[in-house]
Order: structure tokens, then sequence, then C-alpha cells
């Protein structure tokens, strides 16, 4: 009988517009496992439209008429009635399906959520009675999408009792509404970015945030400057350090309007550029070799093992035996750290593949070479990422421990020659500028990593089929 | 398979042990002439062979003084990692439980881990009576954020259908931690505390070589960081390098124990 329906629908002219939206459908979760007929039939039945940023496409409590399948852009999705604290937005992207409350009992259908626009989006409207409608010319067939649907609307909404309302082929329904989604999807844009924000901004979190730096800063200040409590009174206080460091004149020599300053900071920089640079060029290749050959891993690993468990900082001394100068032995430890930790993280990365990946390539053919390229490295890749973000904070790490030792200019050579001079407010600054420097490095290496590893966020949103 | 598995074994044995032994040989051969194969190697040459260190070791040996700074070490390690276990781990549970508290303190939290722990030397050895505790005090700092950032990572990767769950079953609040918090960060907890280790071993050194060793007496008795830095302004070469072996025996021994004892805590994960 189906058959005979999906011959009928496959008979009828279609438009070009109309295989789009049934490639689009094909994609989606409710309806990827319908027939292409009746995916026809469904796409008769809706029309595209596409709003602005920031516009709202429909409030909770509206009547729910359409459903929705976001073609392109981004659209938030806030659920109204939560039971608990958990997240309850989630934002859209293409090929996701929302407004299902057009499908939920003939009674419910209310909406339960607030979708607005984030980016320019396109989306297409599918009325939620005509849907029923067409499917249920195959009860089999709006079965499976229903169930499909209630399977969305629990897994990907966390709304399990909404899911219970949602309409069945025989047109049984439940009641009371409850929700609590889970956050999903990945920030596309400046506008999702901004939007974020302002979200943020309405929630509590802000002020918890603030709570908490005073909290901190009140307890030095009080604790050091006022209370004046015993170990306290010997310590560097708040306003010590920050009049010392936005002083045009500065008792101790180092405040933000001082080139020492900016100087001790490039240098540093520098030096953990250098170190990191060298760390990712010989240990990223390093560890895919030792991830991709077997026989590479089993003559050169040991070694590498055996050095391994040797702190970084206990070759200080032998970094200034080995090298000459000051400024090669800081960038040989600062290098050693990062090495270690982009070598092992790149070869776990390329242990982590996939068996079926090399042998799926290696059965149609390719080339040993092909495979490195092909499926080592992008399969690596994350654990690489990963690699180089922890590289970033070691390297910081021994940088400080190798300039306070050895080594001229410098955070680290600030904070220790402050102590050893008495210059305590000035050790306060170091300390604030390492962390704030060190904060923006690895920022930066995340940043890089998110948007070299687009295809990845993508993959795992469309779930790639 | 248990004969090809042993044969196996068998070769990664035997490369392992050709590849150390080349290492060493390279090594011993670039200490003393340096060069290899005529291309100069100079800094390699400033380093003591591996057959010198391994005389002096013989002597150090029997030297107390030697097994009084692995002895010092260990405890400084010790106290410092048990401290940032005792304190981490509730702090991370208690911001994975209550949602105001993380908002209100992770923030901070997070504005401070950016500093290294080894900045904190200075204003540690200024905060604390005695070096001892202030060496203790940056080892904790060490270990203590590493812990926390896992439990709490650890708690977030917890699926939130289990949640939903022990709430639709009329779950406590109490039996939601027992029952499936606590369990499920346990494997994070394993994770970081090895981490810690790790880190705690880096920053004793550390710690050790700029503070001085903390004894009082001086000599040998200032822990293996300050055998190393006290080798090396007495110019005893051969000596820095003992001393780093002694601090990577030790580490590994650390890690090693650490591990077994988390394999017991989380048998679940045995088997994978």
């Amino acid at each position: 009988m189906f058959r005979e329906h999906a011959a009928s629908m496959q008979s009828r002219p279609s438009s070009e517009a109309e295989q789009l939206i049934v490639r689009l459908l094909k994609r989606t979760m409710p309806f990827q496992v319908i027939s292409e007929g009746m995916l026809q039939s469904v796409a008769a039945v809706s029309r595209p439209f596409s709003y602005r940023a920031g516009e709202v496409i429909y409030r909770a409590g509206d009547k729910a008429d359409d459903v929705y399948v976001v073609v392109s852009g981004a659209v938030d999705h806030l659920l109204s009635d939560t039971p608990t604290t958990v997240e309850r937005n989630r934002v859209m992207h293409s090929g996701d399906v929302f407004g299902w409350a057009a499908v939920l009992g003939q009674d419910k259908r209310v909406r339960l959520a607030t979708a607005t626009c984030v980016e320019t989006a396109e989306v297409i409207r599918i009325n939620g009675a005509a849907l029923i409608e067409r499917l249920n010319d195959d009860p089999a067939t709006a079965k499976v999408v229903m169930s499909r649907f209630a399977t969305m609307i629990t897994r990907e909404f966390g709304a399990p009792a909404a899911a219970a309302q949602i309409v069945a082929p025989n047109r049984t329904v439940s009641d009371a509404p409850a929700a609590v989604p889970r956050p999903r999807g990945h920030a596309t844009g400046l506008a999702l970015t901004l939007y974020r924000i302002s979200r943020w901004l309405r929630s509590p979190k802000p002020f918890l945030m603030l709570l908490g730096f005073a909290l901190f800063l009140g307890f030095w200040y009080l604790s050091v400057q006022v209370w004046k409590l015993p170990r306290f009174r010997e310590m560097p206080g708040l306003t010590t350090v920050f009049h010392e460091w936005f002083s045009k004149n500065p008792t101790y020599g180092l405040s933000f309007y001082t080139p020492e300053y900016y100087q001790d900071i490039w240098v540093s920089v520098r030096r953990v550029g250098i170190a990191f640079f060298l760390a990712t060029a010989l240990g990223v290749p390093l560890g895919l070799f030792l991830g991709w050959s077997r026989t590479f891993r089993e003559y050169v690993f040991p070694v590498f093992e055996m050095l391994r468990p040797i702190p970084v900082l206990a070759w200080v001394p032998l970094a200034i035996l080995m090298f000459s100068g000051s400024e090669t032995p800081v960038i040989f430890l600062t290098f050693l750290a990062s090495f270690f930790a982009t070598a092992l993280n790149t070869m776990l990365g390329v242990e982590s593949i996939d068996e079926s990946y090399t042998r799926a390539a290696d059965c149609l053919g390719a080339s040993k070479m092909q495979v490195f390229r092909h499926v080592i490295v992008p399969g690596a890749m994350p654990y690489i990422f990963t690699g180089l973000q922890i590289s970033v904070g070691v390297a910081w790490f021994s940088l400080v421990a190798a300039e306070m030792v050895s080594g001229q200019f410098g955070l680290g050579y600030v904070i220790n020659t402050s102590y050893t001079m008495v210059r305590y407010p000035t050790i306060g600054i170091g300390m604030i500028t390492l962390g704030a420097v060190g904060y923006v490095t690895s920022a930066l290496v995340r940043i890089v990593g998110d948007s070299m590893m687009q295809w990845r966020v993508r993959e795992l949103a469309l779930g790639g089929r | 398979m248990s004969s090809s598995r042993r044969s196996f074994f068998h070769r990664s044995t035997l490369r392992a042990f050709v590849s150390i032994l080349v290492f060493v040989a390279l090594w011993e051969v670039g200490a003393r002439s340096k060069q290899w194969f005529g291309i100069a190697v100079p800094w390699v040459g400033n380093i003591p062979a591996p057959t010198a260190v391994l005389h002096v070791w013989m002597g150090l040996v029997r030297d107390p003084g030697y097994w009084q700074s692995w002895y010092l070490s260990l405890l400084r390690v010790l106290a410092g990692f048990l401290t940032a276990m005792v304190i981490g781990i509730p702090l991370g549970l208690l911001m994975a439980v209550s949602r105001n508290f993380n908002d209100t303190f992770f923030p901070t939290f997070e504005m401070l881990r950016p500093i290294p722990p080894l900045a904190w030397v200075p204003a540690s050895i200024i905060f604390w009576p005695t070096q001892e505790l202030s060496i203790t005090f940056v080892t904790f700092l060490g270990a203590f954020f590493t812990v926390v950032i896992n439990v709490l990572g650890g708690a977030e990767s917890i699926d939130v259908r289990y949640f939903q769950a022990a709430q639709a079953m009329g779950a406590s609040k109490w039996d939601t931690f027992r029952r499936i918090v606590l369990p499920a960060t346990v494997p994070s907890i394993v994770v970081g505390s090895s981490v810690g280790m790790g880190i705690t071993w880096n920053v004793v050194v550390a710690a050790e070589m700029i503070s001085g060793g903390g004894s009082q007496a001086g000599g040998n008795g200032g822990g293996l960081g300050y055998f190393i830095w006290n080798s090396y302004v007495g110019g005893a070469y051969e000596q820095i390098v003992v001393g780093m072996i002694s601090i990577g025996i030790a580490g590994y021994i650390c890690s090693e124990l650490l591990r077994m004892l988390g394999g017991y805590l989380t048998p679940w994960l045995r088997t994978r």
C-alpha cells in the first residue's frame, strides 16, 4: 500500500526548490527514515521563510501551527517552563528541527518555547496539522516519524514530558509539560557571541562572579592593610600593589608607565614563543611517527620514556652547563617541557584513531603516504591541539622557574629580584602580569585550534549523515 | 595468541634495550670526545659522561646525606600533595554540586590559576614563617589547581540523563551526590592526582633550588633539588646528573604507586 502511495507521489511534478527541501529533510532527525515519495509530499506543504538577526520567530504561549527546519543561520530556542536550573536554551543550526509543539496533541498546540533568530536564518515552515494529515496517509511511516519526534524532543531538548504528548497516529494524548533541555551546538559568528553575552548578562552569573572577586580582593585588602593579621602584615597590600602599578613615578621602578615593564613582558613572551614554536615543529612530527610506525616507536619511545619522568626543572643546572649565555638555557628548558607534552599527546592522538579508518584506506589502495596525509594527520588533530594547550601552560610554568634561577629580564626574573631586593609590591605586579599574559597565550592557542577544527565541529553538529 | 604475544614482547624489550644502549653510548662518546663521528657537539661535551656519573653514584649510595635528600623531598611532595587532595577534592565537588557556589568562586579560581606555581615562591617565603612551610605551600599549589579542575571536569561530563532518571525516581540530593556525582568523579580524581603528582615533583625541585633547600644545616640536607643546585654551585657536575636521575626515579615510583591505587579504586575501568 505504501509503495503505491509513494509511486503516485513521485509522479507528481516537483520543482527544484522542493528537491532542495527533500534533501534537507533527509538530513533531519525525524524525517530521515521516510521514503522519497513521502518526503516530497511533506515538501509540498512546506514554505520557505527567512528571518533577520534578533527577530522573534515565536513566543512561548503562542498558538503552535508550524514545525520549523533550519536551512541556514542560527536560531536560539529557549524553553520557558523548566523545573530545574539546568540551562534551558539551545542554538539550532542547519538541519535542526524546532517548533515541534505543532505536532503535539490537538489541544496541546501551544508554544512551549521562545525562538529567536540569532543570525540571519532561512527556515522552512511545515504546517503541523497538514503534516500529520499527510503522514497519516501511511500509518506505518507516521508511527516511525512521530516516535522519532518524541526521541528528538527527549534527547536533544531534554523534554521527555513534552515528548509524551506527541500526537500518535491514532491521536491519543497525555499531559503535563516539563522541559530540561541540554545545551548543544557551537558558536558561529559575531551575532551569536553577542547574543550569548547579552544572555549571560541577564543571568545572575555576573553578580556572583563580582561577589567572588570582591570577597577575594576584600580579604586581601582587609587582612593585610586593615586588620594587619600576623603573617599577612608582611605581604604587599592590595592598594600598595595597584598604586605602584598605575603610578607614573613608581617607588620601585616598575609600573604601566615604565618601558622596563614592557621589556620584561616582551622578553618572556619571546622566549615562550621561540620554545613553543620549536616544540611544536619537532614534537608534532615525532609524535606522529611514534604513533604511526610501531618499529619507530619501539626504538625511540623507551629513551623518551626514560627522560620524561625527570622534572624539567631538574635540568636547570645541566642546561646552564650545556649552553653558553643566559638566553639559550632558558629557552631550552622552556622548550623541553613543551616538547614532551606535545609529542606525547600527538602520539596518543594517532593511537586514538579508529583502526578501521586505516584499514579502509588500505583496502581502497591508499599508499602509506596517503594514509599518513589523509588519515593519521587529521585524525590526530584534536589531540594535537589539546597537547598544544597543555604545552603552552607548561612552557610558562618552566619559563618562570628558569628565569628565576638563571637568566636576565623576563617576568620570572622580575619576581625573583623583587624578592631579593625587597621590592615586595613589584612581586604582586609580576604575578598578576604573568597570569594575564599566560591566560592570553593559552586563549590564543585555543582559538586557533577551534578555528582549524571547524570541520570537526560541523561534523559533530550535522552527525555526518 | 599467547606465543605471538610473547615473541612480540621479546622483540619490543630487545628494541628498548638497544635504543637505550645506543643513547647511552652516544652520550658517552659525545661527552668524552666532544664529537660524534667527526661532527662537533660541544653541548654534549659539556656534560659528564655516563660512566663517570655511575662511578660517583656508587660512592653516593653509601652517603647518608644523599638519602636524606631523598627523604626530605619525598616528605615535602607528600605533604603538599596530600594537602592539595584534602582541600582540592571537596572544593571541586562543592563547585560541581552547587551552581551558586561555582558561579561565585570559579571565576576567582580561574583568575588565579594561570599564575604559575613557582611565581608564588617569593610571596610564599615572605608569608610562611619557615622555609619548609613555604616550599610545601608552593608544592600544594602545584597540585591543587589540577585536582580541582579535574574533579570539576569529571562532574561536568556526567550524562544529564542520569540526573533526570534519579530525579524521576525520587532520589534525594544526597542520594544523587552519593550514587551519581561521587562515583562518576573518581576516575577524574585519579587522573587529576597523577597529573598533580608530576607537577608536584617539578615544583618541589624548583622551590628547593630557588629557596636554597630549606634546611638550615645546608650541605646535602636540603632535598634533591637543593642537592642538584648545590652540586652545580660546587662544581660536582656528575652529582647533578645523579640528582636528576634520582628525581626521575622518585617521581616515577610515586606515579606508579598512585596508578596502582587508582586502579584499585576504579575496578570498573580495569578491563578496558
